[in-house]
C-alpha cells in the first residue's frame, strides 16, 4: 500500500523499526500506553482535571508553580486543566474524521474496484485529483464553508483522507476480483452484493484497519492545525490546536508554559497513534515487513 | 521523442488533470451544507439583500451554468472580486505570491543543505551515530505540529534570546521599493543594503521552521537511495581504482542518487505548501496562507476559492515542472 506512505504514523513506524529493529512488541506496547493514557484524561477529565477549564482560577498568566502545575494562560484558566480536557476533543474528532472517511472512501472503492469500466475510471480520476492537492488546504476551504462545530471539522478532515481509502480499497478489490474463489462463488450463483460482502470484503478488511490507524496520528495533526488557524471548535472550549494560537500572543511576555504543555500533547498523542499503528501493521500484514 | 515534443505531450496531458481539480474544487465547495452567500451575510439578513449578492455572485443560476462561467472566467485569468475589498482576487494573490514563493523556496534550500548532507554522512556509515540521530531528528520532525515548531522558535530566538524578529517581513521603519515583491531580491537590485539585512532576519526563523519540517523527508530520501548506490558495481570499481571515500559519496554515490530524489521532491510541494500556510499565520507573513485564512474570517467567498483554485495551478505546474526536469536528466524517460 503506497498509500500510506504519506501518513505520518507510516513514515514514524518505518524510522522506529530502523531504530528498534525487529522488538516491535515494545513499540506497539508504548503505543498502547500513550493512548489508554490519554483515552483516560479524556474520560475522566472531571475527575482529573485540578480546575475548571473555562473558569478564571488565579492571575492571568501566571506561571506553573505548585498551585498551578502547567501555569495559567491570559484569562487566568488552569493550562494543565485545559490539556487535560482538550484530549476530547482531540480524539472524538480523530474518530469521527477518520470514521466519516471510511465510511466514505471504503464503499466508493469496493463498487468502483468491483464495477469497473467508466465510472471506476471517472472516480479514480476525481479521488487522484483530490489526493494530489494539498490536505490541509482543502480542509481549510470546506471547514470555512461549514463553519465550527465538532462534526463540520470531522467533515472537513474527512474529506481529506476518504481518497486514499478509496484508493487503497479500489486497487485491493480489482486484484482480488479475478482471484478462484471470487469466480467460484460467481459460479454457484452468488448475487454481486453477496460476492462484494463475503468474499471481497473480508479480505481487503485488514488494509482498511491498518489505514484506519495509521490516519488517527494525521487527523490529529490536521485537526490542531485547522484550530490553531481558527477554523475548530469554538472557544471556549479547550482544544490544543486552539491554546496554541492564543498562547501565540503572549510570546513576547514570554507565556512559555501555555505554548509548551498543549503542544507536547498533540506531539505525544500523535507518537502514541504511531507506534501503535506500526504495531497493528506489523500484527495484521506479518509477511510484508519492509526492508530497512 | 525530442525534448520538445515531450514537453508538449506533458502540457497537453496536464488539461484534463487542470480540469478535474477544478471541477473537484467547485464541487466540493458547492455540495457541502454551507452557503456562501449566508456565511458572508448572516442569517438575519432580509431576503432582498441575500438575494441580490447571490444575484451578483451567479449563485442564482443552475450549478452546470455557474460551473460553465467559472471554467471561462479562470482562461481569462479572472478569478472574481473579493467581496471585502471589491478588488479583483488575481491581483490580491499577486501580491501576496511573492512572499510565500520567497518563503518556500527559503525552506526548500534549508531542507536540500540539511537532506543532502546529513542523508549522505548516515549513508555513509549505515547504522552509525551520524544515521541514528538522523532517525531520531526524523521520528521529532514527523511528529511535531510546524506551527508549534515556530512557536518555540519565536519563544527561544525572539522573546529570550532576542536575536531575530518574530512576525512580517520587514520592520516597519525600513524602506524598499518594492520591484518584484521579492524582499530580497528587491533590496539586491535597489542596492539596499539596511533592508536586506532587515527582509532576511525577517525570513530566517520561519523559512528555517518550514524548513526543518520539510529536511526530514529528504533526508529520508537521500539517504536511502544512496544506501541503495552504494551496493551498485560502479561504487565497488571506483573504490578498487583507489577514489577517495569523499569522492565517492558526493561524485558517484549523490549523483546517481538523485534522480529519484527530484521525482519525490516534486510531490512533496504539496506537504510544503500546506506547511506554508501554517507558518505564515504562525509568523504573521503576509503570503497567500495567511491571505487566505485572513479572507476565511472575513467571509470572502470569491477570495477563498480564488486562493485555492490558484494552490491548485501551482500543485499542477510544479507536477509539469518535475517531469520535465526528470526528462531533460535523463533522457530515458522521454521514451
Amino acid at each position: 500500500m503506497p498509500e500510506v506512505d504519506r501518513f505520518i504514523s507510516s513514515r514514524i513506524g518505518k524510522a522506529l523499526k530502523g531504530l528498534f529493529g525487529s522488538s516491535t512488541g515494545w513499540i506497539t506496547f508504548i503505543g498502547l500506553s500513550i493512548l489508554i493514557f490519554y483515552v483516560v484524561l479524556a474520560v475522566f477529565a472531571p475527575y482529573l482535571a485540578p480546575y475548571n477549564p473555562v473558569k478564571r482560577v488565579g492571575r492571568s498568566l501566571h506561571p506553573p508553580s505548585h498551585e498551578y502545575k502547567f501555569g495559567t494562560d491570559n484569562l487566568g484558566r488552569d493550562v494543565l486543566s485545559r490539556v487535560i480536557y482538550g484530549a476530547r476533543i482531540a480524539l472524538v474528532i480523530a474518530f469521527l474524521s477518520v470514521a466519516i472517511a471510511s465510511a466514505i472512501g471504503i464503499p466508493l472503492g469496493l463498487i468502483s474496484g468491483y464495477i469497473g469500466g467508466l465510472f471506476d475510471r471517472t472516480l479514480t480520476l476525481v479521488m487522484d485529483a483530490m489526493y494530489a492537492f494539498p490536505g490541509l488546504i482543502l480542509a481549510i476551504a470546506i471547514a470555512a464553508l461549514l463553519g465550527p462545530g465538532i462534526l463540520n471539522i470531522a467533515i472537513s478532515i474527512a474529506v481529506v483522507y476518504a481518497p486514499t481509502y478509496f484508493r487503497v480499497i479500489r486497487n485491493q478489490v480489482t486484484s482480488v476480483k479475478n482471484e478462484l474463489y471470487v469466480e467460484a462463488a460467481r459460479a454457484i450463483g452468488a448475487k454481486r452484493w453477496e460476492i462484494l460482502l463475503k468474499y471481497i470484503l473480508p479480505n481487503v478488511f485488514p488494509s482498511v484497519v491498518v489505514v484506519f490507524s495509521m490516519n488517527l496520528a494525521d487527523a490529529i495533526m490536521t485537526e490542531a492545525g485547522l484550530s490553531f488557524l481558527g477554523l475548530g471548535i469554538a472557544p471556549p472550549t479547550p482544544d490544543w490546536g486552539f491554546d496554541l494560537s492564543n498562547g501565540r500572543r503572549f510570546i513576547l511576555s514570554r507565556a512559555w508554559w501555555a505554548l509548551l504543555y498543549p503542544g507536547l500533547a498533540i506531539i505525544t498523542v500523535v507518537l502514541g497513534f504511531s507506534m501503535f499503528s506500526e504495531g497493528l501493521n506489523e500484527f495484521l500484514n506479518p509477511n510484508v515487513r519492509e526492508k530497512r | 521523442m525530442s525534448l520538445k515534443q515531450y514537453i508538449i505531450v506533458r502540457l497537453i496531458l496536464a488539461i484534463p488533470m487542470l480540469f478535474i481539480l477544478l471541477a473537484v474544487i467547485f464541487f466540493v465547495l458547492r455540495i457541502m451544507p454551507g452557503d456562501p452567500v449566508l456565511a458572508v451575510l448572516g442569517g438575519k439578513a432580509p431576503k432582498a439583500v441575500i438575494d441580490r449578492l447571490r444575484h451578483e455572485l451567479g449563485l442564482d443560476k443552475p450549478i452546470i451554468v455557474q460551473f460553465g462561467d467559472y471554467l471561462v472566467d479562470l482562461l481569462k485569468g479572472d478569478l472574481g472580486k473579493s467581496t471585502l475589498t471589491e478588488r479583483p482576487v488575481w491581483d490580491e494573490i499577486m501580491d501576496r505570491f511573492p512572499a510565500t514563493m520567497e518563503l518556500t523556496i527559503f525552506a526548500f534550500i534549508v531542507a536540500l543543505a540539511i537532506g543532502v548532507f546529513w542523508g549522505a554522512e548516515a549513508a555513509h556509515r549505515k547504522d552509525g551515530p551520524v544515521d541514528v540521530a538522523a532517525r531520531v531528528f526524523a521520528i521529532l520532525m514527523y511528529a511535531i505540529p510546524v506551527f508549534w515548531l515556530g512557536l518555540m522558535m519565536q519563544m527561544i530566538f525572539g522573546a529570550y534570546l532576542r536575536w531575530l524578529p518574530i512576525g512580517s517581513r520587514l520592520s516597519p521603519a525600513v524602506n524598499l521599493k518594492v520591484i518584484t515583491g521579492f524582499y530580497l531580491i528587491d533590496s539586491i537590485i535597489t542596492l539596499n543594503w539596511t533592508a536586506f539585512k532587515d527582509a532576511l532576519a525577517h525570513l530566517i526563523l520561519p523559512g528555517t521552521t518550514l524548513g526543518l519540517v520539510i529536511s526530514s523527508i529528504f533526508l529520508r530520501m537521500v539517504r536511502n537511495n544512496a544506501v541503495l548506490m552504494y551496493s551498485m558495481d560502479f561504487v565497488k570499481a571506483a573504490r578498487a581504482r583507489g577514489i577517495k571515500e569523499r569522492v565517492i559519496l558526493y561524485r558517484h554515490v549523490l549523483k546517481n542518487a538523485f534522480v529519484p530524489i527530484m521525482t519525490m521532491m516534486g510531490l512533496q510541494f504539496a506537504l510544503l505548501l500546506g506547511g506554508a500556510v501554517l507558518t505564515e499565520t504562525t509568523f504573521s507573513w503576509p503570503g497567500m496562507g495567511s491571505y487566505l485564512v485572513l479572507r476565511i474570517k472575513y467571509r470572502d467567498f470569491p477570495a477563498v476559492q480564488g486562493t485555492v483554485v490558484f494552490f491548485a495551478l501551482i500543485v499542477i505546474a510544479i507536477s509539469i515542472i518535475v517531469d520535465i526536469i526528470n526528462a531533460l536528466v535523463d533522457p530515458r524517460v522521454r521514451y
